[in-house]
């Protein structure tokens, strides 16, 4: 529900891709709508949901019909297991997941094992490579060098820095003289960076803190559509994949008003 | 829907919060995960009455939050103003989280068993699930990180608290005895606050006990509405303490005015 690239991901479920296995440590929206779309055929992840206002219905249904495969980690174990391959190390230890049947789905990349001088139990979390990373960020220039403004909150920069090629989509391009007049707020450097896609409000209907806030009518409206097969297809189609660009997306939601109704304060 | 006390000026939700809120102290380092209102609440509530030097970080980031009202999801970024500083994810909580700093943490799952494990993964077999859940999350990383884990459900009933869950997502006293302890982790659960009463966890065998019944509810009802043999106290059981005006007042008009709280209620 936060600052996910959705832009992109409304692209890419109106593409013929198909068969990716996705990433996501916390999954909402973006998890949801590339299963609804068909596209999926695993999901590797901590948790899928719409927070307090509901379960995923599009995950929840294809992994009841077996459709989709959920390989579902905790959030810090999917860290860890990023970590390794971005610091290219066997391994990474924690104590995430002992004593949960989370570590017996998947003892080949979560091996519990007992340190040798302590004796302590630890989880060693081995690499789990992304081929490619997509996040959404604030600026960017057009060599890449990228800033989430006020700073980074989010898990991102682990999926960033274990993928073979990273996609950031932006809601603005700036000259490099923005990055380089305040060097210490830049998140990431140039050589993370494969692509930049301008994206304005490109993680709508997700939030972008500080700027906007997620559009909850929106979420609620797909929540209350995904109870009937046929008003789904019909939400689908008109609020979700025909619009033809990002205007059009926008417009489909509300436009302006709904514009007006997420944007928050500078903090 | 929650529902009123009887003999008090009170529903259940606030009695709930109250009872919670009093267990934290200035002590206290707590933050909170998705859909967590009334642990929200109790964190605000401790910290506006007895224990004004309890950390609580909103969201699991924004640390020191002091939100004019709680909106409708307790990750959202409403929810973070007044903070003296937004952590960053994997960088900072989850060193605060695995070395301790910080200590307490609430969570409630479709299921929990009575060693205070929890499920929040699938209804079933994980292969061929039933119903398929969120997914545990954080819990389990936190359910043993953590030392003072507080559970939490609105409906107390044999769905929610079984004898043994369908999967573990977090792990509570795992097995009970000392099963916690082997596997390197201090504390564990120390409450399981519901809509009927409050449990505590029995010293020595780690199984779920009654400490007190809401008002009007009786130990048959909890022994008919709860999926395990309830362990007893020595003694008898008394009635959970009900909360004060100044309680209910700094609670319904200041913590959550807008009675989030109740988004807890199916």
């Amino acid at each position: 529900m936060n600052s996910a690239p959705m832009g992109f991901v409304r692209e890419l479920v109106r593409s013929d891709v198909r068969d990716l296995t996705v990433v996501s440590i916390v999954g909402s929206m973006a998890v949801d709508w590339l299963v609804a779309s068909g596209k999926v055929s695993k999901v590797v992840t901590g948790l899928v949901s719409f927070e307090g206002l509901g379960l995923a219905p599009n995950f929840r249904r294809a992994a009841e019909a077996g459709d989709i495969e959920v390989e579902e980690y905790s959030e810090h174990l999917l860290i860890c297991r990023l970590q390794a391959a971005a610091h290219g190390l066997p391994f990474v230890p924690t104590r995430a997941g002992i004593g949960t049947d989370v570590l017996d789905l998947h003892p080949d990349t979560t091996r519990l094992e007992t340190d040798q001088v302590t004796g302590e139990l630890y989880v060693a979390c081995t690499p789990l490579p992304i081929d490619v990373a997509v996040v959404h960020a604030h600026v960017a220039d057009a060599d890449g060098n990228t800033r989430v403004d006020p700073k980074l909150i989010w898990m991102d920069s682990d999926l960033v820095r274990a993928a073979g090629a990273t996609v950031v989509t932006v809601e603005a391009v700036a000259p490099r003289s923005s990055f380089t007049d305040a060097p210490e707020r830049t998140t990431y450097p140039r050589f993370m960076i494969d692509a930049v896609v301008p994206a304005p409000w490109g993680a709508y209907p997700t939030s972008n803190y500080p700027s906007y806030t997620h559009h909850e009518d929106f979420i609620r409206e797909y929540l209350g559509a995904s109870r009937d097969r046929d008003r789904f297809a019909r939400f689908w189609d008109d609020r979700i994949s025909a619009p033809e660009d990002q205007a059009g997306f926008l417009e489909a939601n509300g436009g302006a008003a709904t514009i007006l109704s997420i944007m928050r304060r500078a903090t | 829907m929650s529902r009123e006390v009887p003999g008090a000026d009170c529903t259940v939700d606030e009695l709930m919060v109250v009872t919670l809120a009093r267990e934290f102290t200035d002590d206290t380092r707590a933050f909170n995960g998705a859909a967590s209102f009334i642990p929200v609440c109790a964190y605000r509530l401790a910290r506006k009455t007895h224990a004004p030097g309890l950390v609580w970080a909103a969201s699991s980031i924004a640390v020191d939050a002091d939100p004019p009202a709680i909106p409708e999801s307790t990750l959202s970024d409403a929810l973070w103003d007044g903070a003296t500083m937004l952590s960053n994810s994997p960088f900072d909580f989850w060193a605060y989280a695995q070395g301790a700093r910080y200590n307490t943490f609430a969570f409630r799952g479709a299921q929990i068993d009575r060693f205070g494990n929890v499920n929040n993964t699938v209804i079933g077999s994980y292969a061929k699930p039933k119903v398929r859940l969120p997914g545990g999350g954080g819990m389990a990383d936190l359910g043993g990180m953590i030392p003072n884990v507080y559970l939490w459900t609105t409906t107390h009933n044999p769905r929610t608290l079984v004898e043994k869950v369908d999967f573990r997502s977090g792990l509570g006293w795992g097995d009970g005895g000392d099963h916690r302890r082997r596997l390197g982790f201090s504390g564990g659960p120390q409450l399981c606050v519901t809509d009927l009463c409050v449990m505590d966890f029995h010293a020595d065998t780690k199984a779920m006990r009654l400490r007190s019944v809401h008002p009007g509810v009786t130990i048959s009802d909890i022994q008919s509405a709860t999926g395990f043999e309830v362990a007893m106290p020595r003694g008898t059981v008394g009635e959970t303490d009900l909360p004060t005006p100044t309680e209910l007042s700094i609670l319904r008009d200041v913590v959550d005015p807008t009675g989030s709280r109740l988004r807890e209620f199916p």
